[in-house]
């Protein structure tokens, strides 16, 4: 009830548009029950005047006909129309609510998104709940005023028959769609289950492809996923049953409503209280007046999914805001120095500390390299430097001052980062380097493109910089996303620079020479290096040593080649990184 | 006809028996509906000119009751059939389509992408439900039905059966003549439709970059922008596609009253010719509005036809292609006291035209530890897939103790291989499914003894299930260490004569790279092994290492030969030493 409640205010912006398609569904509801009606009654009162030879006005029901027939014709386009024109309006609408709300979440809270999964269940959550307004909230306010108005109608006649026909149309409209809903509500959730138990097998075979052909599991795969998708299969069956049996009934009811209307009306005619033309109208009128009807079972399908899509946009929307900004925030910084002071951090409250007593320096203008395994806090550095999370003890300052004291987006305005999971969009070059600096000129584009040293590679393309990226800059080679991410990075000319393991997944000609590079394009600033690779180390001022979120030594490259040998056993590695 | 259409239709021949069932079914309601007009017409006809009163209509009554609860009983079954009639469609195509990728190999689901091939496999199946449950049977019955109504009405009034056959057939030509236009402008609005979303999705998954570069509120306005251009555009499509369900609707309605005011003008005898009845005309217009219901139903189905085809693209460009032949190949594997291997001048190229081996010869003996070494894309990866026979040479050929490797019975051959890839995929599962794959009979005690011998009795003896624990995609979390030991396992367990080794680059902490350095020169105990290697330490236990260079032999020999030649190998290996 309460996501009921939600999804209304949601909506409370497009109320107009929503009106606009109600008001069109019920002219021609109305206009097709008058066709119905005035149809039954002009051939009966014809018959009749033709049998008695009485006298006729036969100009206004024909022509009523007519004008009704020309309104369901075009009420039905308005309708269509106007609920489409809602349906888009609602959908931009949630679109942007929903990227408004997620974007001071991440990456805290999106945490637990696993891969692309949650991503794009989160882009079908939006789009199912268009359903919402206009398959579930239009279509249920139609058929409550198309009963009411049939009720209304038939009780100029005679109440009982009024009764009669409110009673089926609720039956039909609401208690049947209700019943195969609960009916099938437990079955359909676990559907759901079971085809994301198929699709996960699907994707094991698939991605697991190569292991499984090399160890001859290939039957194995395909009967495991035959036997997923007979459990899917079976459950469907289930709910096809429950959809047959209460579309069965539901045209049953309208039909038996018919039947005890007939038994209703005919005595009536009989005592006068009815004439015979009445009697073949209300016959057809009973007939249409299910129409109103029809949309509900789907409504009520879309009721339950819609639900639970709103359900878990909601909660992800609802999750408690990773950081704060202060109320009074620091502006001004005059120099840029950082410092980590005792730092303690851990992303789950009682969990395992990512960071513990943490104690660092940068000067400001300095190289200072983080070098540790992956688990040993290097990433979390980053997160707490940039405030995506809270820490929890200790002090990071910047130029002096506690960076929780800023606005968490005057941070991340002086810090540039590149790092390997720097996001490039599915558009442009070009496109991609201004969403860093909106306003920036060709000529800057192409000086922060020499400096990152990927100007040459650019214009040798036959697009240049209109040259389209793909999705996740799939059609760059490694070197020169990495190098494009760099370029995107300088242009912002921020004072820090946080360099996240630069050189990841790119082979050693290659990440020699991006190092190179950044030591050229950085000079000056200060500069934070995240690595594990000893062949990262060359340009840096000093090392700092990290192990289990906390500081095990701090030197130059000399100095711990000679004291430490951990830091020395790090330079046993034969250079032949990943082959493409 | 089009292959694809051709495709469709050859689906249709495998479901003949419960298509025409729910063709049958729902085509015996259409008659009754026949009778239950005649009955009502009786009814009201005998209540209105002939006084009758309940007592003697009740044989009617009851048979109308009956009528209606057998259309009902056809209901159920009718959706019952068709259901039937998907499933097994749907089964049957997601069958072949995965066996079919499996045939096409590894190589071409990394090519494609496991998403995509995923969700082909998965919602391209499901797009063709709706075409064979509701498109197609509604398509039979909307030439059916009309035609027996027809057939039933130009004997009682000829009138109205002209006005029935000269808008008959104008609905479905409408529908397909402003339908093609439509169709076009369709498909345009879904991929704009898709780009959208894309865009969405991108922005949500690229929120953390969008973040460090502040630049959030600009892509905000952005999305808001497309969508705003896109509902635009779009409603200037349906504006147009809509005026063709309006002209469906026109003709319908117009039909009807036009067939009612003239019943009702010859009723009333103003006019000289097709003189008729009371009972007959009411038959008629009752029959009216279910003559042009299945015209209408096929048109709200024609999207379904689109959905079919267009996901039938996806499917019959993957079906329809030859399966490379291998089953041919039937010679047993060649005795010998271990696997000589001869590559004799193979090259290969990958279906992108990338070229990856050129010329190579190369040749290992039984028993030797072979590492092979190279900067990215020199070719390395290329030798494993040949050797599992994911890919075959362009030319040249391999041979294995003189026999050549496409003449040896496929399975056979990969049996006595173990192999274990740079990044193993852990599928979705308990740990001993991971590790008995393609093994699934395997001895509990030689489960027992591959974990030991692989190193992971340890960590698996600390899961809260042991070996029945549930890993991968939504199950326990592994890290990076323990997927390298499972994956030793897997080899351990196969127990295979030519063991295929690609290292792991990523870091690892030293323990667990020493633990897993020791656990794989057990494995390559008395084996002969191929190892791609990344780490001196590998090296230097090899027997003879090769240096490729873009598909090329550059340098072969032992570590300290090699460094002293100073080559390739020396500036690989030395990027670390000299630097310091």
């Amino acid at each position: 009830m309460k996501t009921l409640g939600r999804l209304l205010v949601l909506g409370k912006g497009y109320a107009w548009w929503m009106v606009f398609g109600l008001f069109a569904s019920l002219v021609t509801l109305v206009a097709n029950l008058g066709l119905m009606a005035v149809s039954g009654w002009f051939i009966a009162s014809m018959a009749i005047a033709g049998a008695t030879g009485a006298a006729i006005n036969y100009f206004t029901p024909a022509a009523l006909i007519r004008a009704f027939a020309m309104l369901r014709t075009g009420g039905r386009y308005v309708d269509r129309l106007a609920t489409h024109e809602a349906t888009f309006r609602i959908l931009g609408g949630l679109r942007l609510w929903f990227f408004d709300h997620l974007e001071p979440l991440a990456p805290a809270r999106l945490q637990l998104a696993r891969g692309g999964d949650l991503l794009s269940r989160i882009r079908a959550d939006i789009d199912s709940l268009e359903n919402f307004y206009a398959r579930l909230l239009v279509p249920t306010a139609v058929a409550i005023l198309g009963i009411a108005a049939t009720g209304l109608f038939l009780q100029f006649y005679d109440p009982v028959l009024a009764l009669v026909a409110v009673l089926g149309l609720l039956f039909a409209g609401f208690a049947v769609p209700y019943a195969s809903w609960r009916l099938g509500a437990r079955i359909g959730a676990r559907r759901v289950e079971y085809d994301a138990d198929l699709r996960t097998a699907i994707v094991d075979g698939i991605q697991g492809m190569g292991e499984i052909a090399a160890f001859g599991g290939e039957a194995q795969a395909r009967r495991r996923i035959a036997e997923l998708d007979a459990r899917s299969v079976n459950a469907q069956r289930y709910l096809s049953k429950v959809r047959g049996l209460s579309e069965a009934v539901s045209s049953l009811a309208a039909n038996i409503t018919l039947w005890v209307g007939l038994l209703v009306a005919i005595p009536l005619v009989r005592t006068a209280s009815l004439d015979g033309a009445e009697l073949a109208m209300i016959a057809l009128f009973l007939l249409a007046a299910f129409e109103s009807v029809f949309p509900l079972p789907q409504a009520f399908a879309l009721l339950g999914s819609t639900l639970t899509a709103a359900r878990r946009l909601f909660e992800i929307v609802d999750s408690p805001l990773p950081v704060l900004d202060p109320a009074n925030p620091t502006v001004h910084v005059s120099r840029y120095d950082l410092e980590f002071d005792d730092v303690g951090f851990s992303y789950a409250a009682g969990g395992n500390r990512a960071l513990k007593r943490l104690s660092f320096r940068v000067n400001e203008g300095e190289r200072i390299a983080i070098l540790g395994s992956s688990g040993s806090g290097k990433t979390t550095i980053v997160n707490l430097l940039l405030r995506f999370w809270e820490y929890q003890a200790g002090n990071i300052r910047l130029g002096g001052c506690e960076i929780r004291d800023f606005r968490a987006d005057d941070v991340r305005s002086r810090i540039a980062v590149v790092s390997q999971h720097s996001h490039l969009f599915n558009t442009t070059i070009r496109e991609n380097l201004r969403i860093a600096v909106p306003d920036a000129d060709q000529e800057t584009l192409e000086r922060a493109c020499r400096i990152a040293g990927i100007h040459e590679t650019i214009t040798a393309k036959p697009n240049g910089y209109d040259t389209l990226v793909g999705e996740g800059g799939i059609r760059l080679s490694g070197g020169e996303a990495r190098r494009l991410v760099v370029a995107r990075a300088i242009l912002r000319d921020t004072p820090v620079l946080v360099l996240d393991e630069p050189t990841e997944g790119l082979d050693s000609p290659t990440a020699a020479s991006l190092m190179s590079m950044l030591d050229k394009a950085t000079r000056g600033r200060t500069v934070l290096l995240i690595t594990h690779k000893a062949a990262d180390l060359a340009h840096v001022d000093r090392i700092v040593m990290l192990e289990a979120g906390t500081v095990t030594d701090t030197g130059t490259h000399q100095e711990l080649l000679h004291r430490n040998p951990a830091y020395a056993s790090l330079h046993d590695t034969l250079n032949t990184p990943v082959q493409a | 006809m089009t292959s694809v259409e051709s495709w469709l239709a050859t689906q249709r021949s495998h479901v003949r028996v419960s298509l025409f069932t729910a063709v049958g079914l729902s085509f015996g309601s259409g008659l009754l509906l026949i009778v239950q007009a005649y009955l009502m017409a009786l009814i009201v006809d005998s209540v209105i000119f002939l006084g009758a009163d309940l007592d003697s209509l009740w044989p009617f009554l009851w048979g109308l009751l009956a009528v209606f609860v057998v259309r009902s009983t056809l209901v159920f079954f009718t959706e019952r059939a068709a259901f039937e009639t998907a499933v097994t469609v749907k089964t049957r195509a997601r069958e072949a389509l995965f066996r079919r990728l499996q045939a096409l190999g590894p190589l071409h689901a990394s090519d494609v992408g496991a998403g995509t091939l995923a969700s082909l496999v998965m919602e391209g199946i499901e797009a063709l439900e709706d075409f064979y449950a509701r498109y197609l049977p509604d398509a039979a019955l909307a030439a059916l039905v009309p035609a027996a109504f027809f057939v039933v009405v130009l004997p009682r009034d000829w009138f109205s059966a002209v006005v029935f056959l000269s808008t008959a057939p104008l609905i479905p030509l409408f529908m397909i003549l402003i339908g093609k236009g439509a169709e076009h402008l369709n498909r345009r609005q879904w991929r704009k439709l898709a780009h959208l979303g894309g865009r969405l999705l991108d922005a949500i998954q690229g929120l953390t970059t969008l973040k460090i570069l502040n630049a959030t509120r600009r892509e905000a306005g952005v999305i808001a922008q497309i969508s705003d251009e896109y509902r635009r555009s779009t409603m200037s499509v349906l504006r147009v596609a809509f005026l063709s369900s309006m002209v469906l609707e026109f003709f319908a309605s117009v039909s009807i009253a036009v067939v009612a005011v003239f019943i009702g003008f010859r009723l009333v005898g103003y006019l000289e010719w097709g003189t008729i009845d009371f009972r007959t005309g009411f038959f008629v217009l009752l029959l009216a509005p279910d003559f042009y219901r299945p015209l209408r139903n096929l048109g709200t189905r024609y999207h379904a036809r689109l959905d079919a085809i267009g996901a039938a693209e996806g499917l019959v460009k993957y079906l329809e292609q030859p399966t490379p032949e291998r089953d041919r190949a039937i010679h047993p594997i060649p005795d010998g006291p271990g696997f000589s291997i001869d590559f004799d001048q193979v090259s290969l190229s990958y279906s992108s035209g990338v070229s990856s081996l050129h010329m190579l010869t190369l040749n290992v003996t039984p028993g030797e530890r072979l590492a092979l070494v190279g900067p990215s894309g020199a070719g390395k990866s290329s030798v494993f897939n040949l050797l599992l026979r994911f890919a075959d040479p362009e030319s040249g050929s391999i041979r294995i103790n003189g026999v050549d490797l496409e003449k040896i019975e496929l399975d056979e051959w990969r049996r006595h291989i173990a192999w274990m890839p740079q990044r193993p995929h852990i599928f979705h599962g308990t740990l001993r499914d991971n590790v008995t794959l393609g093994f699934s009979d395997a001895r509990q005690s030689d489960v027992d003894d591959a974990i030991e011998m692989a190193g992971a009795s340890e960590f698996v003896s600390r899961l809260p299930d042991g070996l029945d624990t549930v890993v991968g995609e939504r199950g326990q979390g592994l890290s990076g260490g323990q997927i390298q030991r499972i994956a030793l396992a897997r080899a351990f367990l196969r127990d295979a004569p030519l063991l295929l080794l690609d290292e792991a680059t990523a870091s690892l902490d030293e323990a667990a790279e020493s633990g897993i350095g020791e656990a794989v020169d057990r494995l390559a105990d008395g084996r002969t092994v191929l190892i791609i290697a990344h780490r001196l330490r590998t090296v230097r236990s090899a027997d003879r290492i090769v240096v490729l260079d873009k598909g090329r032999i550059v340098e072969s020999g032992i570590h300290d030969n090699l460094l002293h030649d100073n080559g390739l190998y020396a500036a690989l290996a030395g990027h670390s030493r000299n630097r310091s």
